[in-house]
């Protein structure tokens, strides 16, 4: 057992060194241009710009990032499909984009036109309302609700806003569903009073933690960090969930060795507290989470073949 | 902790933070420097036809974090530095307005009005007095009001303002500044039209991008910067040219304007221009109080207000507004600077930007973290220290500072810019060019967005030549995004409720005004066309 276990580490050994081998002997052959879906001087934004920097000391890599905004990530997914796959262009959306838009998109493009690269970080999405409501877990939203009170709830992605619906239809009420554009106008529209509840995807940490925020559900399939004791969707009736992560991709066919040494590289940066992109993580999501590989591939395959189901679902 | 303690904490927050140097055994808190850095950069590139203050505090954000980092001693260095740049911004926007007829913001545009009127007059430096000191009050006056109304007026315009009447306020402001901007409402309109249209092309929440022709450079839709600065300023400098090549045939040569006459400000002026300054000051400080309402219809008003106020008090033989006058210039200038102090009351009470300078300020507290503005900020408490107030309170300060740099510094600088009008206009025109070409690459980093600025630019000109006005297309252009986002929002909130914008009785006054306003101004220019 022990002679077993011995040869076994040394396996794993041989093969995490010939990988990390293979992955350094990988150079670009250029300055990278990193494609960024998010606006400008955003968190999100940010966070990207801070990876390419410490890429940049690291390995002595060049970054050119470049902001390639609008259609939840599908208007650099389409731009990126014809761009070089030598990887020299990257681009940082979230499984969304390659899942439930690129879905409703309908734009002739699959995520098999991509390939992924590494995750960064995953939302902490929930529901969550202003403490001052009164309200402290959704069933108090429902009470309110059915009591005949108006709800109007936040959301700031379609896929979002069929899941409200569906968490509607499943609760017995109908709420007034609004789009805004980004977690922080939902924030903001909370604040005001312009929104009752809505999905906040990590930024409502400080407000719960400070007590002026509450985190009614979990949107994710597992309970949130913060707020364990918030009921999941799937505890309120709903199958579907908003699982998901920030993620790089690049073109389909980038070679094998340059795909490992560039998810090596920004999986190593993310998880550094130490840098400032893996500090910014640990500050908005409590912590990176980095998908790579063949795991990666799985999970962008199954949120765009799951999109129609909840398509489907919220079209009934 | 009382209230004095607060406001003492956050004065000795700027003073007394990290040292960077000491003068004479005096420390010199490195927020102090950064405010000074900050607004003399502001009023270079206010300066400088083609720049404006969002884009330099675009492009110093990034540097500022990574010299800086995260924790919250960058607050107030990094958050000086911007309120730096965005004030003196503002006052240096005059300068390319008066003296070269090219507003550097569209803010300034109504400035070129008399501005370039007296440059022509030789009274350049006065007007620049004029500005200065007008824009200087008009700063003072917002942010005296920003601290004693901060954390109780936000509060109370959100109350009453829900998603149908924001959308009619958004309506109220387009329907306004097309009928009072260039004399002829269906001009106005037709210039406010155009801008919604540009504006609407690759946007909305449809995943197809819609009016793009099936292109993929339209699909993204038209970057900002490209369509205000475009129309604005390279088609000023289009217009330029041609006027020089007009002039150059005629005379043979390109003229210079020398100085004449007094170019003092006397204390007479000044009190004849107050009431003036007065007025656009409330008008200002009370439009940056409102969220989503920025400098340009400040500026607009301003003008608007204090024109109608000369023109029922001057003598018969006084010159009109439009020909040169001190009192357009002070109008317009205290009115679009007071929006800058005001306009942090939505941004520190909730959190909601009112203008392209205050998003930046909320980008640096959202990056650096340690102070999330919002409803907790002002939080009063007695037992324990809130650290977010010390920060509001030390970013009152730096305003403050940033101010007396303005009554001080700035005029100073202001007038040394008299010398800049000596700069040929073939010489200058072409650096112009260049420098909004550049400043559009810099922030959109495609050629798309340069060939889309040159037809914006070759628009811009045809507006001129046309003699309609381009302030509409770039106010319509500003808000058409926030105008469809809040009628949608307001149209799912109440439950698909068809007619929302004429329930609730604000939003129905607000729609009678945008109408009232149009038909009365129609009315009225053709009533004085008749009577001419």
């Amino acid at each position: 057992m022990n002679r077993i276990l011995k040869a076994g580490v040394a396996a794993l050994g041989l093969a995490i060194i010939s990988t990390g081998a293979l992955a350094a002997d990988w150079a670009p052959p250029g300055p990278i241009k990193m494609m960024i879906a998010f606006r400008a001087g955003g968190g999100a934004d940010t966070q990207a710009r801070l990876i390419a920097e410490a890429l940049e000391a690291q390995m002595g890599w060049k970054f050119i990032p470049e902001q390639v905004t609008g259609k939840g990530g599908v208007n650099l997914l389409a731009t990126m499909k014809d761009q070089p796959n030598d990887g020299t262009v990257i681009g940082i959306v979230v499984t969304e984009s390659v899942g439930y838009n690129l879905a409703a998109a309908n734009a002739g493009i699959t995520p098999a036109d991509f390939i992924g690269i590494s995750t960064t970080a995953g939302f902490q999405m929930g529901i969550v309302s202003l403490s001052s409501k009164g309200w402290t877990t959704f069933a108090d939203v429902v009470a309110a609700a059915k009591g005949g009170q108006e709800i109007r709830f936040g959301v700031m992605s379609p896929k979002l806003a069929d899941l409200a619906y569906l968490l509607g239809k499943a609760q017995g009420v109908d709420f007034n569903i609004v789009s805004v554009k980004g977690g922080k106008a939902v924030m903001n529209g909370v604040n005001a009073g312009d929104l009752d509840i809505g999905f906040m995807a990590g930024i409502q940490a400080k407000g719960v933690a400070a007590g002026d925020l509450v985190n009614l559900a979990s949107g994710l399939s597992t309970p949130l960090n913060q707020t364990p004791d918030a009921p999941t969707l799937a505890d309120l009736g709903v199958s579907f969930n908003s699982d998901g992560y920030f993620v790089f991709v690049g073109p389909a066919g980038i070679p094998a060795d340059a795909r490992d040494a560039l998810a090596q590289a920004i999986a190593g940066v993310v998880s550094d507290e130490t840098t400032k992109a893996g500090g910014i993580i640990k500050k908005a999501f409590g912590g990176s989470a980095t998908i790579t590989g063949d795991a990666l591939t799985t999970l962008m395959a199954n949120d765009y073949s799951d999109a129609g189901a909840l398509m489907d679902a919220a079209g009934e | 902790m009382g209230v004095l303690d607060y406001i003492w904490l956050g004065i000795l927050s700027v003073f007394q933070g990290p040292e960077l140097f000491s003068l004479f055994g005096l420390p010199v808190s490195v927020t102090l420097v950064m405010i000074l850095c900050g607004f003399l950069l502001g009023i270079a590139v206010g300066a400088t036809p083609g720049l404006a203050g969002p884009i330099a505090m675009a492009i110093a954000l990034p540097i500022l974090i990574s010299v800086f980092g995260y924790h919250q001693d960058a607050l107030l260095p990094v958050m000086g530095f911007l309120i730096g740049i965005m004030k003196g911004a503002t006052i240096g926007g005059a300068v390319p307005a008066i003296l070269f007829n090219t507003p550097g913001t569209p803010d300034a545009y109504m400035t070129t009005l008399d501005g370039y009127p007296m440059t022509q007059k030789g009274q350049a430096k006065k007007a620049l007095r004029v500005a200065h000191f007008s824009s200087a009050s008009g700063d003072t006056f917002s942010d005296i009001v920003l601290i004693v109304c901060a954390p109780f007026l936000a509060l109370l315009v959100e109350a009453y303002l829900d998603l149908p009447e924001k959308t009619a306020l958004l309506i109220l402001s387009l329907s306004f500044i097309s009928a009072v901007i260039g004399g002829s409402p269906a001009k106005g309109l037709i210039s406010a039209g155009l801008g919604l249209l540009a504006v609407y092309i690759g946007t909305g929440e449809d995943f197809y991008p819609r009016l793009s022709l099936g292109t993929s450079q339209l699909s993204q839709g038209f970057p900002i910067a490209t369509a205000v600065l475009g129309v604005l300023i390279i088609g000023s400098v289009f217009k330029g040219l041609e006027e020089l090549w007009h002039e150059k045939r005629q005379s043979g040569q390109i003229s210079v304007i020398k100085d004449k006459g007094d170019q003092r400000l006397r204390f007479a002026e000044i009190r004849r221009l107050f009431p003036f300054i007065a007025r656009s000051a409330v008008i200002g400080t009370a439009i940056g109080a409102l969220p989503g309402i920025g400098s340009t219809l400040a500026a607009t008003l301003g003008y608007t207000v204090g024109k109608g106020r000369y023109q029922r008090l001057k003598a018969e033989d006084d010159p009109e507004f439009g020909t040169g006058v001190p009192e357009g210039i002070a109008a317009t200038e205290a009115a679009n600077s007071s929006v800058s102090g005001a306009n942090l009351i939505p941004v520190l009470s909730l959190g909601i930007p009112g203008n392209a300078a205050a998003v930046f300020l909320i980008l640096a507290a959202e990056s650096i973290g340690g102070f999330n503005p919002g409803p907790s900020v002002f939080r009063f408490t007695a037992d324990t220290v809130n650290p977010e107030l010390v920060v509001a309170f030390g970013l009152f300060t730096a305003m403050f500072i940033a101010n007396g740099l303005n009554w001080t510094i700035g005029g100073v600088f202001m007038r040394s810019m008299g010398v800049m009008i000596r700069i040929p206009k073939h010489i200058l025109l072409p650096i112009v060019l260049l420098l909004t070409l550049t400043a559009i690459y810099v922030q959109e980093t495609r050629m798309a967005a340069i060939w889309f600025a040159l037809a914006f630019g070759v628009l811009g000109y045809f507006m001129r030549a046309l003699a309609i006005s381009p302030l509409p297309f770039v106010i319509a252009f500003i808000l058409g995004g926030k105008l469809e986002e809040s009628a949608r929002q307001a149209f799912a909130a109440t439950g698909g409720d068809a007619f929302f914008l004429f329930t609730s009785p604000v939003a129905l006054v607000f729609m009678l005004m945008s109408v009232g306003v149009v038909v009365f101004t129609a009315i009225r220019s053709k009533g004085s066309e008749q009577s001419s």
